[in-house]
């Protein structure tokens, strides 16, 4: 069998070269040693044996070359061959230190910033979901036409008895689940604590496929109203509450003052679909039954598709199931308002879409800073080549093949990237620990869109995918930075290059420059495309920093408690006694009650109808956002009172009921009145029925983003409409965290065994909301930062060479009258031309590539004139100072100094 | 710059090497020694190529699998690689043989042709 012996020869080489020169050496010398004892006996005495030794080489031939043919031949030719380039590549390196260092450390920044970037993308928008088969996953949700003044909207949880209606009715999912977060107070030993929880259907794990890691899954049996209550952990809170002992299966948990019966831990790392359940319970099991109403939607649905079913066929047949759904449950006021259905695949709601956007926006930014550092690295890669011109055509001229010498310079470059990939991955380590530690979820949440919690950024790591991408990334510029150069230095020009003895500038020379010119520009453009963007961001980030939502967040502790053992109706009178207890701590100065701190992203919202007006048609009431407050809550938040008076003691239940409207509200409602007086009804807090009157007219606050205008609010007050939801704001004189300890054991004296939780001082919340926008502000602008320095650098470089390479020329100007400033301006001349090149076309890209920017600017434009003056003349500035060097450099140049040089 | 010679390595020249050794190892399995010994011996001393480049030759026959070889040991009791012709190897020299007689009887041909 031919091939067989030919691969087993082939594999034998390849596998033990050492081997392999050894028993050619061998079989070498045993044939040199026949041959000369051949010979000596030929001769019989007339020949000595070392002349015989002699004769036997000569008639064999040059052993060394021999030994390379074989070698050649038997395959192992290109090893051969690489060593010898990476040997005169390290060489190379060695001889010239700044050149690799200054290239090497150019390619580590550009690989190591790709790569964190890419990580981040990688976790957050690719990386498969962490359940069975998650692309056979959907989620389902109810849609809803246009109402009371906002869109129609396609995202919308559902109500039970709804995914009730559809459960029974579609034959498209193998399994169909749903989970509804919610806060639970555990109380034991070691005290109570507020954690987050999830509701869920009985079938909600396997619909996931995932397996408790301990213990059992909930039974259809545990799925009902009045069923033994049963409990699942999060591995965390197993370790936390229970040291990770299995014997905790089978005990009781204290959940929100019931015992129930723990069924099983999660596998790790595994929090439900929101991310951070520590406990899940079945939704039938509970006491409340807010679910057996139709209209409570609060349930998100999941659902796995059935074998042979394709996602498409499964979005038209759930649109089809929405009229089934809304048949069964008409809209009970608004009789042609018709809701449907819309299923998606579980993946496409991973991330919400401002952190997919700035993440791809972010992503292509690296990738141009890593453009720009290979045209850099290229461009020294071209002057050193220019330096090398004599060598590389002598090596041509003797017969070295043009493959081989762009193998050897593509070696150099590859290696190069190699080293320059390595450190990248350091950076790109401590890039991806920046990015895993932040937590812009408070920050997002704001976006209302119903995201999967289960994505989250500290999941972010540099994992295989990641080093992949670097590696692939690493060789890929190699040979990108690497294959022009070594293409234009080997150009067969042969006999220019030899017969002149100078750098002067000829025909190849000048080819070499204009590419080098071009690299130059292309460089420029670039960056300025990375500068619009940056200065964009961060004059939007600067207007965002500069709104004024409405409070005062300094010197604000805020903190929620759990008070489910206080009766509704005597709610109002011990609010009033915690308040007085928590203005008596030392440091507290205001003590008050809100329902929703600002910036949260959004509160509580109704609708609202003027008493003193005709009944709109049901279904276009204006909508109004809600909140609670007690008359403290705007004097610690520092709200200012527009016109009219603030809740008083006398605003009590049975009496007359009183709101306060926000300024927006009032310029909506009333414009050009005055909305004192004016007869309301807001849909929550029994105010509905009743008809209450408008006192006074407060600030705006914005309750929902930064970069949202804030919404006609109204305020109840606690006193009249009594409110289990409370947070407690508590303006301090001095540090707000000081006085937690004190107010901590107020709130146990008062309700002992009740959790304190949610905690963190208020600029700390809008601090938050703050965070990620300037997160991604400051990632592009320190790109952009970057991508300047580099862009510099390398005009810099590639005037400083033109300079040098003219020497002679600029000597004999200067011989010939020409001034200092004429020399000055020869040569920055070359700078501005490149400017030139390089600002136009990079303006022409950036007016195109900004407009992706256009979701994540706040009030900014993306073709922004005043932010393109300000980078255009940036970047004039910095060319400009790149060129004054050489520029100088070049006006001292002596002219005999030149001429003998030359 | 003087031109240095052309080493004699063109591909008929090649070929023509590796056909002989071929034929050669049809004999028996030999050393690399001897079987330069019997080509020369058999073309009378006609081929005077260096012996050495009798060895990246034997490279190409195994890579081709055409040849194997094997260490064992000579008659005067040292070691040495002794090569083997495979029956591909068999095949390839009667395609080469049957080739190379085309090309001498059209040489022929031509030349008296002349």
């Amino acid at each position: 069998m031919s091939l067989v012996d030919a691969l087993w020869f082939r594999l034998r080489v390849l596998l033990r070269p050492g081997t392999y020169a050894r028993e050619l050496d061998e079989e070498f010398r045993f044939h040199l040693a026949l041959e000369a004892m051949q010979r000596e006996h030929g001769a019989r005495g007339a020949l000595s044996a070392a002349d015989a030794r002699f004769a036997a080489r000569r008639r064999f031939g040059n052993v060394t070359t021999l030994t390379e043919e074989s070698r050649q031949m038997a395959g192992l030719g290109f090893l051969d061959v690489a060593r010898q380039d990476v040997r005169f590549a390290l060489r190379s390196f060695r001889r010239t230190p700044g050149f690799t260092a200054v290239a090497a450390l150019t390619l580590a920044i550009g690989i190591g910033a790709n790569t964190a970037i890419f990580s981040a993308a990688y976790t957050l928008l690719l990386r498969p979901l962490p359940f069975a088969q998650p692309e056979r996953l959907m989620k389902v949700s109810l849609t809803t036409p246009p109402r009371y003044g906002e869109p129609a909207h396609d995202d919308r949880p559902w109500s039970y008895l709804k995914f009730t209606a559809f459960r029974d009715a579609q034959r498209i999912y193998s399994d169909v689940s749903y989970y509804t977060d919610a806060q639970a107070t555990v109380r034991g030993r070691d005290g109570a604590e507020r954690v987050a929880a999830e509701y869920t259907g009985a079938t909600y794990l396997r619909t996931l496929g995932v397996r408790p890691a301990l213990g059992r899954d909930f039974g259809a049996e545990e799925d009902r109203p009045g069923a033994p209550k049963v409990v699942l952990l999060s591995d965390a809170f197993w370790q936390r509450r229970f040291n990770a002992d299995p014997a905790a299966i089978g005990q009781a948990l204290n959940v929100n003052g019931e015992p129930r019966t723990i069924l099983g831990v999660l596998p790790p790392g595994f929090r439900g679909l929101s991310g951070q359940a520590e406990l899940l319970a079945p939704l039938l099991s509970q006491n409340e039954d807010w679910y057996k109403w139709p209209w409570s939607h609060g349930l998100t649905v999941v659902a796995r598709l059935a074998p042979g079913v394709t996602p498409a066929q499964a979005e038209a047949e759930v649109r089809r199931l929405g009229g089934v759904v809304d048949a069964a449950y008409p809209h009970p006021e608004i009789p042609d308002e018709h809701w449907g259905a819309a299923a998606r695949e579980l993946d496409a709601t991973r991330v919400a879409p401002v952190v997919r956007r700035s993440l791809l926006v972010l992503l292509g930014a690296v990738g141009l800073v890593l453009l720009i550092a290979c045209a850099n690295v290229a461009n020294l890669f071209l002057v050193r080549a220019a330096g090398r011109r004599r060598e590389i055509a002598v090596r041509l001229a003797v017969g070295a093949g043009r493959g081989r010498l762009v193998r050897q310079l593509l070696t150099e470059s590859v290696l190069l990237s190699v080293i320059g990939g390595l450190a990248g991955v350091v950076i790109a380590w401590g890039g991806v620990k920046a990015l895993a530690a932040l937590d812009p979820s408070t920050a997002l949440r704001v976006q209302r869109i119903d995201v999967l919690g289960a994505i989250t950024f500290d999941s972010i790591r540099l994992d295989l995918p990641a080093l992949a991408f670097a590696a692939a990334l690493t060789v890929a510029t190699g040979a990108l930075f690497g294959l022009a150069p070594a293409l234009l230095a080997t150009r067969p020009s042969l006999t220019g290059a030899l017969k002149d003895d100078g750098p002067r500038p000829r025909a190849g020379g000048a080819r070499g420059l204009s590419g080098r010119t071009a690299l130059a520009a292309l460089e420029v453009a670039l960056a300025l495309v990375l500068l619009a963007g940056s200065g964009l961001m961060l004059r939007s980030l600067g207007k965002l920093l500069a709104v004024n939502p409405g409070f005062d967040a300094e010197r604000v502790l805020t903190l929620r408690f759990g008070a489910d053992g206080v009766g509704r109706d005597s709610l109002p009178r011990f609010y009033d006694q915690l308040l007085a207890r928590l203005e008596a701590v030392p440091g507290v100065r205001t003590a008050a009650l809100g329902d929703c701190p600002p910036l949260n992203g959004g509160c509580n919202g109704t609708i609202l109808l003027r008493r003193d007006r005709p009944l709109p048609t049901p279904g276009t009431e204006p909508s109004v956002g809600i909140h609670w407050a007690t008359t403290q809550w705007f004097q610690a938040l520092r709200v200012p009172l527009k016109s009219g008076r603030l809740f008083s003691s006398e605003d009590r239940e049975g009496g007359r009921k009183v709101l306060l409207v926000s300024e927006t509200a009032a310029r909506r409602f009333w414009p050009n009145e005055d909305p004192i007086g004016r007869p309301l009804s807001v849909g929550q807090g029994g105010f509905w029925e009743d008809t209450a009157y408008v006192i006074g007219v407060v600030g705006d606050v914005r309750f929902g983003t930064l970069d949202s205008l804030p919404d006609a609010d109204v305020y109840l007050s606690y006193a009249q409409s009594p409110n289990g939801r409370t947070m407690l704001f508590l303006r301090t004189d001095g540090d707000p965290l000081a006085v937690a300890p004190a107010v901590r054991r107020v709130l146990a004296e008062l309700l002992p065994e009740s959790p304190v939780y949610d905690m963190r001082t208020l600029a700390a919340r809008t601090a938050d909301a703050r965070a990620y926008a300037r997160f991604t502000a400051m990632l592009l602008a320190a790109f952009a930062g970057v991508a300047l320095l580099l862009a510099t650098v390398g005009v810099y470089g590639v005037i400083s060479f033109a300079v040098s390479q003219r020497t002679r020329e600029i000597g004999i100007r200067t011989a010939l009258g020409a001034t200092r400033g004429d020399v000055v301006r020869l040569v920055v001349g070359q700078g501005a031309g490149i400017a030139l090149l390089g600002g136009v076309a990079g303006v022409a890209a950036a007016l195109g590539a900004t407009r992706v920017l256009r979701s994540l600017l706040y009030d900014v434009a993306p073709s922004d004139p005043a932010t393109f003056a300000a980078i255009v003349a940036l970047l004039v500035v910095a060319v400009l100072a790149a060129s004054w060097l050489p520029a100088r450099r070049a006006a001292s140049i002596a002219p005999v100094e030149a001429l003998r040089e030359g | 710059m003087a031109k240095v010679p052309e080493p004699p390595q063109n591909d008929l020249l090649k070929g023509t090497l590796d056909m002989l050794v071929l034929q050669s190892l049809t004999v028996q399995p030999m050393h690399g020694y001897a079987i330069a010994q019997h080509i020369e011996r058999l073309s009378g001393e006609v081929f005077t190529v260096e012996q050495g480049s009798l060895y990246p030759a034997l490279q190409r026959l195994q890579k081709q699998g055409w040849v194997t070889s094997r260490w064992g040991e000579s008659p005067t009791g040292r070691r040495a690689r002794y090569y083997t012709i495979t029956a591909a190897g068999r095949r390839q020299l009667g395609e080469k043989i049957s080739s190379f007689d085309r090309v001498l009887t059209a040489i022929a041909r031509v030349m008296d042709g002349g």
